[in-house]
């Protein structure tokens, strides 16, 4: 071991990183999906999937759809001062 | 991101640096040239025929676990959303994605002069932690709230290193800083200029004045004011709340050197303020009555994460009834996403030159010293951006060859190389060394002054260009 673990000085390694995982896995396993199924979280997933955004994005190449200048902004947006 | 650039230099190898340029560059290249070479004999030049780039047959070598409502098993499986009996196995693309990570850590460690089967068992294990890092950011409700997978992964490392240690023979592949270089000259790719001026005036005023000002600012009232010791965590979290989020604080972080532990902060606070903005922004916007666009441009500009900022917009527009809030807002942050390259290289030169500079040591010359001290792969990260820039006002062929090796492999490549690494930095990470800054409460209340000011000057700006001097009666 590179150094000795942080917490919990007097359980057992292997039992803390047991412990850890019985955690990790209950919150994902079990809170989690009943989380989602609350009515306000069910209806922000479902209207996130309906719009086919992904919010986890981390820079605009992940999204579901490129943002690209809106065809409303050329027509109503004046861009550049010289321009139409 | 530790202050060792040259610390594991290996007599017989490359830099860390230059091999992080190498391999990021030559896979950059690799997916250009599969692309050139898959290019479609019909519509090649038309947007609307592939509006995500050319198709890539590197897309099938690299994927990540899908979202997942109840069973993780789900995750292994893309469902067609218009037909959902069609059902595409993702298995095996995701288990070659971990191949990717196994061979660019190999690689790394044959051209820095190391020995390959100390490092391999450890990249193997590093690989196989970061699919389940991706699958616990794939569970809906963590995916659809934007709690990013880099927090997943600093959470994985860290239960690990604080429960039964890094074991031994997972060091020699412990190579995080290597692998987030790499991911970040792979990054390049993705900031391209063009996409800065997409909105016009107003957009490059939003996001060109507000930006920096709120960045130097919180960075100045960091250092200044609240004292806090480390200039790298100041520079971090100013950046991460400034510019995009995440993506930001990994660019900066890596160009100033920041420390793991510095890193892992500033994306917790960035992530879990992000969650709150997502949800609050918009029915403030609705309740203040802000005008949509302008209330779409405040959005861009202020909330951190690019995802979270079309889901807000989205909500905002949902209510609202209308597609415009989200647009804009989706096409002001990218215009932040695309700076990062430009302020990632601006924030290496002053740090290279001015805050790393050691006043005792021997004299030389300014530009001598913060070249010795630059960060050379932020090179390899510039460069893949001016090249892939430069593609892609070439012609309209070149902007779809462009985009679809971004969308089919690059930028697959890189989420895959950051939660790797992000894993190496959680089984590296101590908190105890953050102890007395935490506990003295000085980072969150500088992301709380900076996020203040960033709302403040981005509500003023977008009003003043798309409310009042560049709005010509927006209505549809």
């Amino acid at each position: 071991m590179t150094r000795p673990a942080g917490i919990l000085p007097t359980i057992p390694p292997g039992l803390r990183l047991a412990f850890a995982t019985a955690i990790l896995a209950a919150v994902w396993l079990v809170v989690l999906p009943t989380v989602g199924r609350h009515p306000a979280v069910d209806r922000h997933v479902r209207l996130m999937e309906a719009c086919d955004v992904n919010p986890s994005a981390m820079v605009y190449t992940e999204l579901e759809h490129l943002p690209l200048r809106p065809a409303w902004i050329d027509r109503h947006l004046v861009l550049w001062p010289t321009g139409n | 991101m530790a202050a060792d650039p040259g610390a594991d230099v290996h007599k017989r190898g490359l830099h860390e640096d230059s091999a992080a340029i190498l391999i990021g560059v030559a896979l950059v290249a690799l997916a250009l040239a599969i692309g050139w070479s898959g290019r479609p004999t019909e519509d090649a030049a038309s947007r609307k025929a592939f509006p995500k780039g050319w198709p890539n047959r590197l897309a099938a070598t690299i994927d990540k676990p899908q979202t997942w409502s109840d069973a993780p098993k789900q995750a292994l499986v893309v469902i067609d959303k218009k037909d959902p009996t069609k059902v595409k196995p993702v298995a095996i693309p995701i288990l070659l994605g971990m191949t990717w990570v196994v061979g660019i850590l190999a690689a790394g460690t044959l051209l820095r002069g190391r020995s390959l089967p100390e490092v391999l068992p450890g990249a193997c294990c590093l690989a196989l932690l970061g699919g389940l890092a991706y699958l616990m950011a794939a569970q809906k409700v963590i995916n659809y709230y934007n709690l990013e997978y880099p927090l997943w992964a600093l959470l994985v490392g860290l239960i690990i290193s604080n429960t039964i240690g890094a074991p031994k023979w997972l060091e020699p592949a412990l190579q995080g800083e290597f692998l987030i270089k790499t991911g970040l000259v792979v990054f390049g790719a993705e900031v391209l200029f063009s996409r800065l001026l997409e909105l016009g005036l107003p957009g490059l005023l939003t996001s060109w004045v507000v930006t920096p000002i709120v960045l130097v600012v919180t960075y100045l009232f960091g250092v200044h004011w609240l004292k806090i010791p480390s200039k790298s965590l100041c520079m971090v979290i100013a950046a991460d709340m400034s510019v995009c989020g995440v993506s930001a604080a990994i660019a900066t972080g890596a160009a100033c050197k920041a420390k793991k532990e510095e890193l892992s902060l500033a994306i917790g606070l960035s992530l879990l303020f992000t969650v709150a903005m997502m949800v609050a922004m918009p029915p403030f916007i609705q309740w203040a009555e802000i005008d949509p666009i302008v209330g779409g441009a405040w959005l861009g500009g202020t909330i951190d994460a690019t995802g979270a900022v079309v889901a807000a917009g989205e909500m905002l527009g949902k209510n609202l009834d209308d597609k415009r809030p989200a647009e804009v807002a989706a096409t002001v942050k990218m215009i932040q996403n695309s700076m990062i390259g430009i302020i990632a290289f601006a924030v290496a030169v002053y740090w290279a030159g001015w805050v790393d500079r050691d006043a005792s040591g021997p004299k030389t010359s300014l530009a001598a010293e913060a070249w010795r001290r630059f960060p050379k792969f932020i090179l390899g990260f510039i460069g893949t951006s001016i090249v892939c820039s430069w593609l892609f006002t070439m012609s309209p062929e070149f902007a779809l060859l462009v985009d679809g090796a971004i969308n089919g492999f690059t930028s697959r490549l890189r989420g895959w190389l950051f939660c790797v690494g992000f894993i190496c930095m959680g089984l590296q990470t101590n908190f105890r060394e953050l102890a007395p800054t935490l506990a003295s409460g000085r980072p969150l209340i500088l992301y709380c002054l900076g996020q203040a000011l960033n709302l403040v000057l981005s509500l003023a700006m977008a009003s003043l260009t798309f409310g009042w001097l560049f709005r010509q009666g927006v209505t549809p």
